[in-house]
């Protein structure tokens, strides 16, 4: 990791460089803003849609086709509600962002909207899927991926049909994410006929006594609604007090370093929903992979990695079409209506930035590998 | 379920855990019996060992390969413990020597101690962040972690037999070195007045160091024990930090067997409140028993022995 750090360091040097030498050559430039968690516990879903910006901005300005360079800014909002505010304003008070790629989570999403939407500067998210953050008036908020209704709705399905749960313990982390996801989990759950059994806890290392009340309650399935730091601790101590039941967690969960954090012996075998699929084994995005490892120091894509990448060239697509000089506001307008095909999906939004179609994937740990078994839909049919 | 169906688990949980933040305590105790000086930085000195530990055990056992058994990881779990109490003694002798001698030299108002110490604190924190990495770190399986038994109906891994097993040994030495060996002599004589002490011939300087290195040595081989479970990350250090302060302020800051008895205490009422009432109160209960216990017993359960340190 400190090789990792080391070089995201070093690339966001060179990239800054990149910038002010193209910029020398007169052609103007347009900065596209980052907002993210790039430290703490979670941070590794930051670094990856950071990664996709990167590679998508690092394409464009080699490809040549364009009257403009880009240029990247990011700002680091621990992926807490808190420090959200005060990244988003980093980048509102930096004149030269035309568009923002992010915040990642939900809850700094929450937070942060108000100030872009003031400011009329285009937030896109690759991965904040609370269900509410459409429905709250944020005119210049869009996301590339469904939200948690959608995920939450499938998980449970997946949960009651393909696994057969008589009762589920749904746990979460209490996190605007969380509580948005388990909420539909539970609700769908219940219209299933699943016995559900739910609690809450705030993130934290110690999970001893969570795991021992989960435990008791003999369920067939836990489905831990949060992040990879949490659910890996979380994991952890289940298995170490022999719980046998599924272990089970969303989008938020979906990152390698679940399986790092937790240990392949814990981990093996724990299932994981997204609304997103995997980069690695599509064939059609192998084009992506190879810019996004060439990029990137032969990193591979991991989860958002390609939302962003898609979010980027959306933003991108709309610039070209605008030219340079573009208003912020233009920028928004114009991109309520884009019409992308991207490496993860088709990117049309309805009017509320909602994007349009979404399918969700299941992934499991085997032998210490995160793999795709396939959508819900197949996986209930089959 | 009902709590008493899940008392001997929680009990079992709680001591585990407790044993920790007594190992960790004594530290505190250890420090503030010889200097009167809470020594905040030493939640770092317990990131500190957890990594050395960690590193240690990585570097011993190739990644992806088979999880280790018999006496390769009683071999392991030795060289990790090993090596997480000599990163702790040898950061908590830098400490002193670094934050806290310099110092004492020029005589510095007690102020100036609690701020070298969070300025020791965060330092050592962020330069541990940039260069283990920002993600926590888990400690490679060393031994497969099955149930070895059941005491009162709870299941006991084989973790919690190492983690209890290996503190409880720590401190019932560490009680053993302060109650008889000469050092233990004079970190007590140094506590109950250090300058008669240094009249009577003891190098108080040394026993100064001394104190520091053996709390570090118990904290960091406490960071390498509670990796195990909630891995390593540069952030580690805080809150087991402020619970162990709170287990010796609730024993009696400066009483050996004080911090012993508020780390299994600590412990158990964690693990009890957090069933009883929500997880997420679990901090909330434990703090609003040092609370209560400071109303009705000012200097702790044992009593503050800062005059006789153990």
């Amino acid at each position: 990791m400190a090789a990792g750090a080391a070089g995201l360091l070093a690339i966001a040097l060179t990239v800054g460089a990149c910038g002010g030498g193209s910029s020398g050559s007169g052609r103007p430039e347009y900065i596209i803003g980052f907002q993210g968690p790039l430290s703490g516990d979670s941070s590794q879903l930051g670094i990856n849609a950071i990664n996709g910006l990167r590679t998508a901005v690092d394409r464009a300005n080699t490809s040549g086709g364009l009257p403009f360079t880009l240029r990247l800014v990011q700002t680091d909002d621990q992926g807490t509600p808190e420090q959200g505010p005060t990244a988003a304003q980093k980048l509102i008070d930096n004149s030269g962002v035309i568009a923002v790629i992010g915040p990642i989570f939900s809850g700094a999403t929450k937070a942060s909207e108000p100030l872009y939407s003031q400011a009329k500067l285009l937030s896109v998210s690759p991965s904040a899927t609370n269900p509410q953050l459409t429905s709250l008036g944020f005119g210049t908020f869009f996301r590339v991926i469904a939200p948690d209704t959608v995920q939450g709705t499938a998980a449970a399905d997946y949960v009651a049909k393909a696994l057969k749960a008589k009762k589920v313990f749904s746990l979460d982390d209490k996190s605007e994410y969380g509580t948005g996801l388990s909420t539909v989990l539970k609700k769908e759950l219940a219209a299933q006929g699943v016995n559900v059994v739910s609690d809450g806890i705030n993130p934290t290392k110690d999970y001893t006594s969570e795991a021992t009340k989960i435990i008791s309650e003999q369920p067939d399935v836990i489905f831990y609604s949060g992040y990879y730091g949490e659910f890996a601790l979380l994991t952890k101590a289940l298995r170490a007090k022999g719980f046998t039941g599924a272990i089970m967690s969303g989008d938020g969960s979906n990152d390698d370093q679940f399986v790092t954090q937790a240990g392949a012996a814990s981990a093996e075998g724990a299932y994981l929903t997204c609304p997103c699929g995997d980069a690695n084994s599509d064939p059609k995005a192998a084009g992506f992979v190879a810019d996004f490892k060439r990029v990137n120091n032969g990193t591979r894509p991991g989860t958002y990695s390609g939302e962003a990448y898609d979010a980027t060239n959306a933003v991108i697509e709309v610039l070209r079409k605008l030219g340079p000089g573009a208003s912020r506001e233009a920028v928004v307008r114009a991109f309520s209506s884009v019409d992308f095909e991207g490496v993860t999906k088709r990117i049309v939004f309805q009017p509320n930035g909602e994007v349009a179609g979404s399918t969700v994937y299941v992934y499991r740990i085997r032998a210490g590998k995160r793999e795709v078994l396939g959508t819900t839909a197949e996986l209930m049919k089959a | 379920m009902s709590f008493a169906h899940e008392f001997g688990q929680l009990t079992v949980d709680g001591l585990t855990i407790g044993s920790l933040y007594a190992v960790i305590a004594l530290g505190y105790t250890l420090v503030y019996g010889v200097l009167t000086l809470i020594n905040f930085a030493h939640s770092e000195v317990f990131m500190l060992g957890a990594f050395g530990g960690l590193f240690a055990a990585r570097a011993l056992l190739p990644a992806g390969g088979a999880t280790p058994s018999g006496l390769t990881s009683v071999a392991l779990v030795t060289v990790g413990l090993g090596a997480g109490a000599a990163s702790g003694g040898l950061a908590a002798f830098a400490l002193e020597r670094g934050a806290y001698r310099p110092l004492r030299r020029r005589g510095a108002p007690r102020l100036a101690y609690l701020i070298s110490a969070i300025g020791a604190s965060l330092f050592a924190a962020n330069l541990a962040g940039k260069e283990f990495g920002r993600q926590s770190v888990p400690v490679p399986d060393l031994f497969t972690n099955g149930t070895v038994g059941r005491v009162l109906g709870a299941a006991v891994s084989v973790q919690t037999v190492i983690i209890f097993g290996v503190a409880v040994v720590m401190l019932v030495v560490v009680d053993r070195v302060v109650a008889v060996t000469r050092l233990g002599q004079a970190i007590r004589a140094t506590a109950q007045d250090a300058d008669t002490a240094r009249l009577m011939g003891v190098d108080v300087e040394r026993v100064i160091v001394a104190t520091f290195v053996l709390g570090g040595l118990l904290a960091g081989a406490g960071g390498f024990l509670y990796a195990m479970t909630f891995n390593a990350s540069y952030t580690m250090g805080f809150v087991p930090g402020v619970k162990a302060f709170t287990a010796a302020v609730l024993g009696g800051i400066g009483n050996v067997r004080g911090a012993v008895v508020g780390g299994l205490l600590l412990g158990l009422v964690e693990s009890y409140g957090g069933y009883v009432f929500q997880a997420s109160y679990r901090d909330v209960i434990a703090f609003l028993v040092l609370v209560g216990v400071l109303l009705v017993r000012p200097s702790g359960l044992l009593g503050e022995h800062r005059r006789r340190a153990a």
